[in-house]
């Protein structure tokens, strides 16, 4: 083991050609070293990638957990995650909206909701019924005291109060003013997803044409724990801080409606030729609860459960792994978040503890 | 935009699996052999090196400048912790003892090879996890950088870890030869 150019290089070579003591002590190291390596000999092995690669891809479990990879892992894709999500997230939010009917929506509870990615997939969709426009963009901004997060949502960040040990105590904070979305139905638009489908659009409902579907999510407040620190000059990305956990607090989303309710909004919606199976699906799945947040669980790849948090019903992500887990429940008007790389136990035990 | 966006996170996934695909091929009889070291056991070895590639598929990127580095240390770490489980040792020896048994033309010299196995790779199992892993991954052929790169210490620092964890190690086989 000491064959390594980098184990003795520079100076220390040539100090060890003329020094007989160090040279003596360099020969026992090489000589232990030799012994180890042949102490650790191990039969032969013979791989046959191709099979194993077979197998491995054939496991369920070798696709990604959550649907999605650590985004601190591929910088360069970041972007286009949030706004992925941040995209499907509003679709999100407007098809809750349809789902639960009524002419206003806000949730006092959440319910895990088992949808198939697709399913979720299918949400932006519904860009072929009408447009889909924020008036008030999501404004992420990271702070580093809780203050400023505080002035920028309005939103006082929640104190944990026992965190596990191995959490880093160095917390930076993210922030957004409340944004708001609509969903405008368009008469054309729906005509011509019927056209795609060889279809004529049905009667339109006096005041469909136009009706206007206004989401409001936010503000929110979270608190990333963990040392979000650039890798060494030298090292790799390894060496980078990663956060272990993330706390949330938003506000919980209103939606509200004009010229038509949002149930016949749903309603005709759904009778329209050409809607995709997925998407009726996650319309379907969501509703109608009428105050229930979903929180969509890709049944391929994660788990969900139902727990008590603060003593009101939350909705558990993941397992006792450690790999990851979460805890969403909604108490008093807002909608709490604790996630990370942590045990589900964990999670409830920080959520509880919560103020 | 959802739609633009929805077919570049598709492609996005397509070339990663390719890259998975690629990574695989580039590191599987390494990691493989990094638990092959530790366990002595080519089958129980690719099974270790599979259950790392799906660990690492579920949470990573596979074109991550990381990847090669926390392949091979989570080999280590995985096949060291299969080595401490004493009922799967048990059934790995016995399993393993039956199949050179039908190789080899001389039964002493096996006997002997597999109780020099044997007493390593229990002293293996009590060592620290890190100098063990130092070990294991420098016996297994990766350069002091790689190991450097895999156990997220400077480069610096390899030689010192080596040679302490190889004294540890001729100490626990002696431990355990005198027992």
């Amino acid at each position: 083991m000491v064959d390594e150019p980098d184990a003795n290089a520079g100076a220390d070579a040539r100090h060890l050609e003329t020094c007989t003591e160090c040279k003596a002590r360099y020969e026992t190291v090489a000589g232990d070293a030799r012994a180890i390596t042949s102490l650790l000999a191990a039969p032969e092995l013979k791989v046959d990638v191709a099979s194993a690669f077979n197998r491995v891809r054939s496991a369920p479990a070798a696709r990604p957990r959550f649907g999605f990879r650590l985004p601190v892992m591929r910088p360069g894709s970041r972007p286009v995650v949030l706004a992925f999500a941040a995209t499907i997230a509003l679709a999100g939010l407007v098809v809750t909206a349809i789902a639960q009917g009524g002419s206003i929506f806000t949730p006092t509870t959440v319910e895990p909701v088992p949808v198939t990615v697709a399913d979720i997939q299918a949400l932006s969709q519904l860009s072929a019924y009408g447009n889909l426009t924020w008036t008030t963009k999501p404004n992420l901004q990271i702070v580093t005291s809780a203050a400023e997060a505080e002035s920028v949502s309005g939103l006082k960040p929640p104190t944990a109060n026992n965190l596990p040990a191995a959490i880093s105590k160095n917390v930076t904070y993210a922030a957004t003013p409340k944004a708001v979305a609509v969903f405008t139905f368009s008469k054309d638009k729906a005509a011509a997803a019927a056209a795609g489908a060889g279809k004529n659009l049905p009667a339109l409902p006096s005041g469909m044409d136009g009706a206007q579907l206004t989401v409001t999510a936010g503000p929110a407040v979270a608190e990333i724990f963990g040392n979000m620190t650039a890798p060494k000059a030298g090292t790799d990305i390894t060496q980078a801080g990663v956060p272990t956990l993330i706390i949330v607090k938003s506000s919980a989303p209103v939606a509200t409606s004009t010229q038509v309710t949002v149930q016949q909004l749903e309603d005709y919606l759904l009778s329209v030729p050409g809607i995709s199976p997925e998407l009726t699906n996650a319309i379907k799945a969501i509703g109608p609860g009428g105050t229930t947040l979903p929180v969509p669980v890709p049944v391929e790849f994660a788990t969900s459960s139902k727990v008590t948090v603060q003593d009101v019903a939350g909705v558990g992500l993941g397992d006792n792994t450690g790999v990851g887990a979460g805890v969403i429940w909604v108490k008093g008007g807002s909608v709490y978040a604790v996630v990370g790389t942590i045990k589900l136990s964990d999670a409830l035990d920080i959520a509880n503890h919560l103020t | 935009m959802g739609i633009n966006l929805g077919v570049r996170a598709v492609a996005s996934l397509r070339s990663d699996e390719e890259s998975f695909e690629a990574l695989f091929t580039a590191e599987y009889a390494r990691v493989a052999g990094i638990a092959n070291r530790v366990l002595a056991d080519p089958h129980e070895a690719e099974d270790v090196a599979q259950e790392v590639f799906i660990d690492f598929h579920r949470l990573h990127s596979a074109s991550a400048q990381y990847a090669p580095a926390w392949l091979h240390r989570a080999a280590a770490h995985t096949a060291l912790n299969r080595l401490r489980g004493a009922r799967r040792r048990q059934r790995r020896e016995i399993a393993q003892a039956t199949e050179e048994m039908d190789r080899t033309a001389d039964p002493q010299k096996l006997l002997e090879v597999n109780e020099d196995r044997r007493q390593v790779r229990q002293a293996l199992a009590r060592l620290a996890p890190r100098p063990a892993a130092v070990l294991v991954l420098r016996a297994s052929g990766l350069s002091y950088a790689e190991v450097a790169q895999a156990l997220g210490v400077g480069i610096g620092q390899v030689g010192t870890l080596l040679r302490r964890a190889e004294a540890a190690l001729r100490k626990e086989v002696v431990r355990g030869t005198s027992i």
